[in-house]
């Protein structure tokens, strides 16, 4: 199950890559679940030989509120008014990808001084959710709009909960607390509806436009 | 003699079979594309009854056209040939092989570029230096990608000769190493397409557009040396589908006929997987295929450092 | 009873949800409030057992804080009174948001994991966040979304770094602090590093120190005063716990002078940046919250000096909270008055709302740690610690900074003072509950500035210990 494990791995870190090298908000979306699908079936991969219920309830709840809910509410959210449209990041878009690949790079040689103890899977996690937390970072920073620098978060948060999992055997308080961080998220993006219908009500008010922040949501 | 004999043979078989079949694949291509399209498309032989039609006929040149001009086809022909000889397809094993060899293709491939700007700018035309600027541009950013790509494989097989790395050893690679080999053939994918100028990077089916890159190159290029430019990008797709066959299905069964089998059937699903791909795209626009090729580089760096990590 | 005194705050944020009338939310509100500061005070003689398996316990660090949360909850809630009989807007989501931030923050003070410690510091940007958008407009809902930003960010890396700590304490098999401070010889010292850059940097954000702290001007500068009070006064040093309970752990480790490097880089450029910003700014809320960045770069800048610099961090704590008592309920009660908190809007205080107006004079001294209020002693124990270590030049900075920060806030509220007089827009009389809070919090900044009490100095002491000097 290594060989999946390592796919997964190398899978999340591209497709987080992905999401700092597009420029259309409801492309990132997508990229985004399709990550988190990828993400939802480590919990089953990591134990194979023997699939718990735990594990499946993991990977269901993971699922259920990443890949589809998460999504759906950003869908929801985009939909109102027209910002499908592409986005202006602060840098081009081609020294995004430079950078994301530095970053990469910048992960990997971390985890270089970094040996997990004990017996692991797959030696790609670590190096590979400190890349995809680097990469989430990444978007966070270059990206102005509110909805995208979610996007970056929740990548930052998919490579925590990459961390993990690999910690699943030995910690299993730290799960729940990643489930908490979850919940967070959700918290976090219905502070952008209440931002947006705010947004919305100013439009009508007559005073649209940019905010003294330069942020629009 | 027989000493020389023993050189030439293996040589001039290799020519022979990669000759023959190279222009094939465009065929396939093209009826790959028609199929999708909802057309009949032209027979799979098109390209030699073209190469044939075009053999036929005299060349017309420039008034301002100078030698480059004229050399330049018989060059990237010639490059291109010599090339094939450092790869092998299938059961023909590389003719000529040794350690390094692989800098060798990868400025073989330059040396043929580097003429089909020379010539594209010899004639004078701004539409035609137009289009070497692009093919300058996006080909630094494949050759970049190449390259990474290739120390992967050097670093994977730990040999330097294109032979080894892309054949005998690559099967005990695929043992433990898949994530790297997934990444380098995404990656070798991608250039692949850019280096052929195929259609999410360039439309080799048009010819009178602002935005395309290698076929403005050949505007100005008729008759005999048309056709050895047509040859020669035929040989450069059939050269990359070899390379990238032989990774993707590195089967030894020992047979040679299955084994022969088994690569013209790698050979032909990639043509088709090509076709899909030109026909389920839209060209990007010029400013999207620069991070194609960047996505591309992007993937081969990530497969370097994780073959490092490994290491 | 530590569970007991996170219930009650907790049961009474339930009971907030009931529809009742906005006064008598608020009377119940002082109710819980008085009951809480009742109950820590009795901590004060016996310090209360462990719970729920050693996850909740108090230690003196946990003490300071929690007489810091009962001394910030009482005159927020006395203030309150004053501040809802003008005030139409419903309050059932902001009294219950309070009491659900008064359980946790009791949680963070009483927590004993470090995980637990994790879930409490989250919950509190969770529940404070609505605090900061009470007044529904633009700016406000900006300033909440800036904020959720940076500290989901920061507590993202706090997590991150509670894993690496996780990793670090295998051998432990648990995150409580006793077993991790017994076993300290079995942490990995790299991950442990790790562990420390990324929990430091994860609280730091919360806390909002220097390179972290762009969410505090936009927050305190929208959110009313009786939340800024309880943000700037409590919810930055409950996140300074967490720094404490990461020095505890580097002291153990032997990884002191690691994180004191980092404390004391961090600690400058608090000091810095705001002294920087300052000058240009014009509304008497933002400078508070820069002045807010700088004292938070105080409490650092103790910590990592160490020694009679802890004393002096952990006594700046309690001195911050009432001082932030009186900056930001003055502030909120001009805002509330004048309907604006910018310099072109409001002048001249002094002639208008005398009592206000001394207020605001008595907010710069104390803000600024000026002779005789107690914020001037706890620096100056922090200033003399860095003396004693032989740390000059940043002694030397520290100082230069603090002059700056004086100047540059003094300029902002002497001109609020005594400017020519703009006229109110919202022309409300002086509020006598409002008023009584303000004064008694600054006659206790006073009290403690020539006089500590003995239990304080006490507690004080067994903390110091606990970080080791």
């Amino acid at each position: 199950m290594t060989l999946w494990i390592d796919v997964s791995c190398i899978l999340v870190v591209f497709l987080a890559l992905s999401v700092l090298a597009t420029n259309r908000i409801v492309g990132m979306i997508k990229i985004f679940a399709v990550q988190s699908f990828i993400l939802s079936f480590v919990p089953l991969f990591l134990h194979a030989d023997a699939v718990s219920g735990r594990d499946i309830t993991l990977s269901l709840v993971t699922m259920v509120l990443k890949a589809i809910l998460v999504p759906a509410i950003l869908f929801w959210q985009i939909r109102h008014i027209s910002m499908r449209s592409e986005i202006k990041p602060l840098i081009g878009l081609g020294t995004s990808i430079l950078f994301g690949a530095v970053l990469i790079a910048v992960a990997f040689w971390v985890s270089l001084s970094l040996r997990l103890p004990g017996k692991l899977l797959s030696s790609l996690v670590l190096p590979c959710s400190l890349a995809t937390m680097l990469l989430g970072f990444m978007t966070m920073v270059t990206r102005t709009r509110a909805i995208t620098q979610v996007l970056g978060y929740m990548v930052i948060e998919n490579g925590i909960f990459l961390f993990a999992l690999s910690l699943f055997d030995a910690m299993p308080v730290l799960i729940e607390m990643g489930i908490l961080l979850d919940i967070f998220v959700a918290v976090l993006i219905m502070a952008i509806v209440l931002n947006h219908i705010n947004e919305e009500f100013e439009r009508t008010g007559g005073s649209a436009g940019r905010s003294k922040t330069g942020e629009t949501v | 003699m027989s000493s020389l004999l023993n050189v030439t043979f293996p040589v001039l078989a290799h020519w022979m079979i990669v000759c023959l079949l190279s222009p094939f694949f465009l065929g396939v291509i093209a009826r790959v594309k028609a199929f999708f399209s909802g057309k009949a498309g032209p027979p799979v032989l098109q390209p030699y009854f073209d190469l044939a039609r075009l053999f036929r006929k005299k060349c017309v040149y420039s008034s301002t056209a100078t030698w480059v001009f004229r050399a330049a086809p018989v060059i990237i022909l010639a490059a291109m040939m010599a090339l094939s000889l450092l790869v092998p397809f299938g059961i023909c094993k590389a003719p000529v092989q040794f350690s390094g060899d692989i800098l060798l293709a990868v400025y073989l491939l330059a040396l043929g570029r580097f003429f089909m700007i020379l010539a594209a700018l010899d004639t004078g035309s701004s539409f035609e230096g137009m289009g070497a600027s692009r093919e300058a541009f996006f080909s630094c950013l494949s050759e970049l990608a190449l390259f990474m790509n290739f120390i992967t494989l050097a670093l994977l097989t730990r040999s330097i000769s294109l032979a080894r790395m892309i054949g005998a050893d690559v099967p005990i690679v695929w043992g433990g190493m898949e994530p790297t080999l997934l990444l380098a053939v995404a990656s070798l994918f991608i250039v692949l397409l850019a280096e052929n100028r195929r259609i999410p990077v360039d439309d080799p089916e048009t010819h009178l557009e602002l935005t395309m890159i290698h076929e403005v190159m050949i505007l100005d290029h008729s008759g005999v040396d048309l056709a050895y430019l047509l040859y020669a990008s035929a040989l450069k797709l059939f050269i990359f589908f070899g390379i990238l066959v032989s990774i993707i299905v590195p089967v030894r069964t020992g047979y040679p006929v299955t084994d022969t089998a088994i690569f013209l059937g790698g050979m032909l699903g990639l043509a088709a997987l090509v076709g899909i791909v030109e026909s389920s795209m839209a060209r990007l626009r010029l400013n999207r295929v620069r991070l194609l090729l960047l996505i591309s580089f992007a993937l081969a760096f990530f497969g370097l450092i994780v073959t490092l990590w490994r290491a | 009873m530590l569970s007991l005194l996170i219930l009650i705050p907790l049961l009474g944020a339930l009971a907030m949800l009931l529809p009742v009338r906005a006064m008598f939310r608020v009377w119940f509100l002082c109710a819980v409030s008085f009951t809480y500061a009742l109950i820590v005070a009795s901590f004060w003689r016996q310090l209360p057992a462990a719970e729920w398996n050693g996850y909740l316990a108090l230690d003196p660090l946990g003490l300071i804080l929690l007489s810091v949360n009962g001394l910030l909850f009482l005159p927020v809630a006395v203030f309150m009174i004053g501040y809802f009989q003008h005030e139409r807007r419903n309050n059932r989501i902001f009294t219950a948001c309070l009491l659900f931030l008064m359980s946790m923050m009791t949680l963070v003070s009483a927590s004993y994991h470090m995980g637990l410690l994790w879930v409490a510091i989250e919950t509190t940007t969770l529940f404070s966040a609505p605090l900061i958008s009470f007044h529904h407009n633009r700016g406000t809902l900006e300033a909440t979304w800036r904020y959720l930003l940076v500290c989901s960010v920061g507590i993202a890396l706090a997590l991150m770094g509670t894993f690496f700590l996780a990793i670090a304490a295998r051998d432990v098999h648990t995150l409580l602090l006793p077993a991790i401070l017994n076993g300290a010889s079995s942490l990995s010292v790299n991950w442990l590093k790790l562990s420390v850059i990324f929990l430091f940097v994860g609280y730091g954000c919360k806390m909002g120190l220097a390179p972290m702290h762009s969410w505090k001007p936009e927050a305190y500068g929208q959110a009313t005063g009786m939340v800024v009070v309880l943000m700037a006064g409590g919810l930055t040093q409950c996140s300074f716990l967490a720094l404490m309970r990461v020095s505890q752990i580097c002291y153990k480790t032997g990884l002191s002078g690691f994180y004191a490097s980092i404390l004391l880089v961090t600690g400058v450029l608090s000091l810095v940046v705001p002294a920087v910003l300052l000058l240009g700014e014009k509304s008497i809320k933002r400078s508070f919250a820069y002045s807010s960045i700088e004292h938070m770069g105080i409490l650092v800048l103790g910590l990592g000096l160490g020694g009679i610099g802890i004393f002096g961090a952990l006594f700046h704590m309690i001195n911050n909270s009432l001082a932030k008592v009186v900056m930001f309920l003055t502030a909120g009660s001009v805002a509330q008055k004048y309907g604006a908190s910018h310099a072109s809007l409001v002048r001249g205080v002094i002639h208008t709302y005398p009592v206000t107006g001394v207020f605001l004079l008595v907010s710069l001294f104390a803000g600024t740690g000026m002779f005789p209020f107690a914020t001037f002693h706890s620096e100056l124990l922090i200033i003399n610690a860095a003396i004693i270590s032989k740390q000059y030049v940043l002694s030397g900075l520290a100082i230069l900074c603090l002059a700056v920060i004086f100047i540059g806030i003094a300029k902002v509220v002497l001109e609020f003072a005594y400017g020519q007089p703009t006229d109110p827009v919202l022309a409300k009389k002086e509020n006598l509950f409002m008023n009584i809070t303000i004064a008694l919090a600054a006659m206790a900044l006073l009290c403690l500035g020539v006089w500590m009490p003995a239990p304080l100095h006490r507690v004080l002491h067994d903390a110091v210990t606990l970080i080791g000097a």
